[in-house]
């Protein structure tokens, strides 16, 4: 398993260091404010207060044994890029760094950042492409020309097998899973519905109102599929 | 029978088709049992599960909200409330 490092407890970085740890993962998190660390130090698997930008104290604490670290400090662009630049020099395999713009991203490519990421700006994408296309679910890029893409069906999809709709040979993409809600009642007799997915479908299986696809394939085969309707 | 029998009636109706998959005629007869009982969390709750099972996630959220709204424990539609939070 791996171990993780997040430096910076701001919103970012908190839900980070929350969901890495729900996950079962080892997190060490690290903010110079003593009230965060108390309040991380609830789920992470190690809360220390330290300056990170102090690289005695992080050699101290043995952050050249963490696997990943995310350097998510907020509005201290300096802080940001020393901390990164340190963490890459005491030989941490792989940094990610938030950038707040996009000079800092250059300059946190620059000293070594192996990913820099913008969660306002990737959110901002996300949020305006779901409203774009409120059918798509979840978009994966895989490279520039390849995608995961889940979505609900079109409805001149349903009561047909994946062999009649013939996905594969009339658009090149790929169905890899499909997620079906069940309806059942449950033990105090009040009807609910389930969540199942098949992670193997065969041509034989049926495609139902209310279905998400999930698919894998070139961006611009998926896209005339989804024009599709 | 009085109006709250049938809608009763049209909610077990309506129930039966979700069960089967037929979410339109569901949507349908649970429709008209809202008109003829408006003051039932269980219509609404259903009529929520339909269209969340069909991916009218607007139409469902808006459901489990007056069912809330009405009986404000209705923990089932609540959870399903708060698992569309987001989406």
């Amino acid at each position: 398993m791996k171990h993780f490092a997040v430096i910076g407890l701001g919103k970012f970085g908190f839900s980070v260091a929350k969901t890495l740890s729900e996950k079962g993962c080892e997190v060490l998190v690290i903010d110079s404010d003593e009230e965060k660390v108390r309040e991380a130090s609830n789920f992470a698997s190690q809360a220390i207060q330290l300056d990170a930008t102090d690289e005695d104290a992080l050699k101290k604490i043995g952050i050249e044994d963490i696997d990943v670290a995310i350097v998510s400090v907020g509005e201290n662009l300096e802080a940001s890029i020393l901390i990164t630049l340190l963490l890459k020099e005491i030989g941490v395999e792989e940094v990610i760094a938030k950038a707040l713009t996009s000079h800092h991203a250059k300059v946190l490519q620059k000293i070594g950042a192996d990913r820099v990421i913008f969660p306002e700006r990737e959110m901002g994408i996300r949020v305006a492409e779901s409203l774009v296309t409120p059918d798509i679910i979840e978009q994966i890029r895989l490279s520039p020309s390849y995608e995961i893409l889940e979505f609900t069906v079109p409805s001149n999809f349903t009561g047909k097998t994946l062999k009649e709709l013939a996905i594969r040979t009339k658009y090149k993409v790929n169905v890899i899973a499909i997620r079906k809600k069940v309806p059942y009642v449950n033990d105090e007799g009040e009807s609910d519905f389930k969540e199942e997915i098949n992670m193997a479908p065969d041509g034989e299986d049926e495609i139902s109102v209310g279905d998400v696809l999930v698919v894998v394939g070139e961006v611009k085969n998926i896209d005339a599929l989804r024009k599709e309707k | 029978m009085n109006n709250k029998e049938l809608a009763e009636d049209l909610l077990e109706l309506g129930k039966f088709y979700f069960l089967n998959e037929r979410y339109e005629e569901a949507i349908k007869v649970l429709q008209k049992a809202q008109k003829l009982n408006s003051s039932s969390a269980d219509i609404y709750y259903n009529l929520g599960l339909v269209y969340e099972a069909k991916n009218s996630l607007h139409e469902a959220r808006s459901m489990y909200l007056k069912a809330v709204e009405v009986d404000p424990h209705l923990a089932l539609a609540q959870e399903h409330l708060d698992r569309l939070v987001g989406k």
